[in-house]
């Protein structure tokens, strides 16, 4: 078994673990804002498009597949930021 | 030096959710996320910007315009809608991925599985996210279980079909995907509205473990780590929106439950109220809970609210709100809806934290509210929601209900809240019973 494997699956493990115990800290009231701030984080997939994007080739409907990928990937994080730090200057403003 | 970006990428990610633990640093969380959200997008590129065609720049230009422009333009009300499509969107761009690797290379065994598990969770939540979307927009009404168990119990035999066809090869990949679009439309639609705070959850879970395994697919430690941390916060809040309803996750994605009245016989009549009469009640009390709804959001009813409380306050009436994990359309609709309009989240309680106070409080207004302050969830173990935490409203010295009629909430049962003898109706949509009460207070 290769060992990178191995480490990529503790570290995937490691992430989960860190993720449960400090999201389970969260109080209720911020659920929303940190809905819209993972649905910005899960956008990252855009690494992926990128990665992949010079090595698609000749095919033009796996381009365009490629594409639209990066278009929803970028709504999402550009959206999903955008409206959580409107979402969360209206919790700042009460301090 | 792309490891080491990446490095402090990841740590900038773990340390914004250790930020957002407290409404007063989590406007920071954001600004750590976006700053390692940045350092990783550039770190893919690998210093080589030149690999690229105007078709990749536009595509990001233009897109990340109509991310500000929606983020900009959307309403607080329209928020469960917005999440809902962007979890579609994530969803649909690792679907993508997994199908491009998929078609364009030939991918070790380990990576195949893990590409087409990808391709599957991704396209799902797609499908899923739209209906769902349809559904909060009410453009779509639930659809009967009879197809989504027929479909169910034709899945094992449809997922092995290809292995006949296995000589030929071909339109496998795309068989698949239409498969898992068609399971994600199926059972979001069977599922009820009351129930989307879990679903948008799931599915919210559902993008992150979608981007996690693309982070399998092109070796990326740091979408690996990122995708794991929106998988996890998806799961914590499914299973605390399950906990919140007293049903398991699969009871809620079976769908069926809720939308059609069981019961809504009542032993007696509600004694109805006027505005003014609320008005006077009001002015004599020391301590005030409202509980808000749905209905809140549904009539955008949060001005009046904080026009309410303005005005109690100025009378030296303490107000303090209780919100029920799932009241409305997802985790924490009502406390950014009361937020939007600089309600202090200080006066913001959960079930926990206010259910002993219940007894000691003389007023409370129930908003847009029903089955989270159903007393037969307590004492009626026949009832399809007893055992569910509920707020205990039927404690306080006396309750006002703002409901247009007596019609039941989701669950489809009688509320006997209704007809306690220490609560009264205010027949209004919540908007305006609220704006009446506040008139009858300058004449009082």
């Amino acid at each position: 078994m290769d060992i990178t494997f191995l480490l990529t699956i503790l570290v995937t493990f490691l992430a989960s673990f860190i993720g449960y115990e400090l999201i389970s800290k969260i109080p209720q009231t911020l659920h929303t804002p940190l809905m819209s701030g993972s649905n910005a984080i899960s956008g990252i997939t855009l690494i992926a498009a990128i990665l992949i994007y010079p090595e698609v080739g000749e095919s033009q409907l796996l381009k365009i597949i490629v594409l639209i990928a990066i278009a929803f990937a970028t709504l999402n994080i550009v959206g999903g930021f955008s409206v959580t730090g409107r979402i969360l200057e209206m919790f700042k403003r009460n301090d | 030096m792309i490891e080491i970006i990446l490095l402090f990428s990841s740590v900038l990610f773990i340390f914004a959710l250790k930020l957002f633990g407290r409404p007063s640093t989590a406007h920071r969380a954001n600004s750590f996320a976006m700053l390692a959200m940045a350092l990783a997008v550039f770190s893919a590129f690998n210093f080589d910007f030149s690999k690229y065609d105007p078709a990749f720049y536009i595509t990001i230009v233009v897109s990340g315009f109509f991310g500000v422009l929606i983020s900009k333009r959307v309403q607080m009300t329209q928020m469960p809608e917005l999440v809902g499509l962007f979890n579609g969107f994530g969803g649909g761009a690792s679907g993508a991925i997994a199908y491009v690797e998929l078609s364009n290379n030939s991918l070790v065994m380990s990576d195949f599985f893990v590409a087409i598990f990808s391709m599957v969770i991704g396209v799902f939540t797609f499908s899923g996210s739209i209906v769902a979307v349809l559904k909060l927009r009410g453009k779509l009404n639930n659809v009967n279980t009879t197809i989504a168990n027929i479909f169910s119990a034709f899945l094992p035999p449809l997922i092995l079909l290809p292995t006949i066809w296995k000589e030929m090869e071909i339109l496998t990949l795309e068989y698949f995907m239409l498969l898992a679009l068609i399971a994600g439309i199926i059972r979001v639609a069977v599922i009820g509205g009351a129930d989307m705070p879990v679903v948008i959850a799931f599915l919210n879970s559902l993008s992150g473990i979608a981007a996690m395994s693309a982070g399998f697919i092109v070796n990326s430690i740091i979408l690996i780590i990122a995708g794991a941390l929106v998988g996890a916060s998806g799961i914590i809040l499914t299973l605390l929106m399950c906990a919140a309803m007293n049903r398991t996750l699969i009871d809620v994605l079976k769908g069926g439950f809720g939308g059609t009245a069981i019961n809504n016989e009542y032993d007696k009549d509600p004694i109805s109220t006027s505005p003014e009469d609320v008005a006077i009640q009001l002015s004599y009390a020391e301590s005030v809970v409202i509980v808000p709804g749905y209905g809140m959001a549904v009539a955008q009813a949060q001005a009046a609210v904080k026009e309410l409380t303005n005005t109690l306050k100025d009378k030296n009436i303490e107000v303090k709100f209780a919100i029920h994990p799932v009241a409305g359309r997802m985790p924490g609709h009502m406390n950014v809806l009361l937020a939007e309009v600089d309600i202090d989240y200080e006066d913001m309680f959960t079930l926990e934290d206010i259910n002993s106070e219940f007894s000691s409080t003389d007023v409370v207004i129930v908003l847009g509210a029903n089955d989270v302050v159903n007393p037969l969830a307590r004492t009626d173990e026949d009832s399809p929601i007893y055992g569910m935490p509920i707020l205990d409203v039927d404690l306080a010295k006396q309750v006002i209900v703002i409901k247009r009629s007596m019609s039941p909430g989701y669950a489809g049962i009688a509320n006997p809240l209704f007809v306690n003898d220490n609560a009264k109706m205010l027949f209004a949509d919540a908007k305006e019973g609220l704006e009446n009460i506040i008139k009858s207070f300058e004449l009082v």
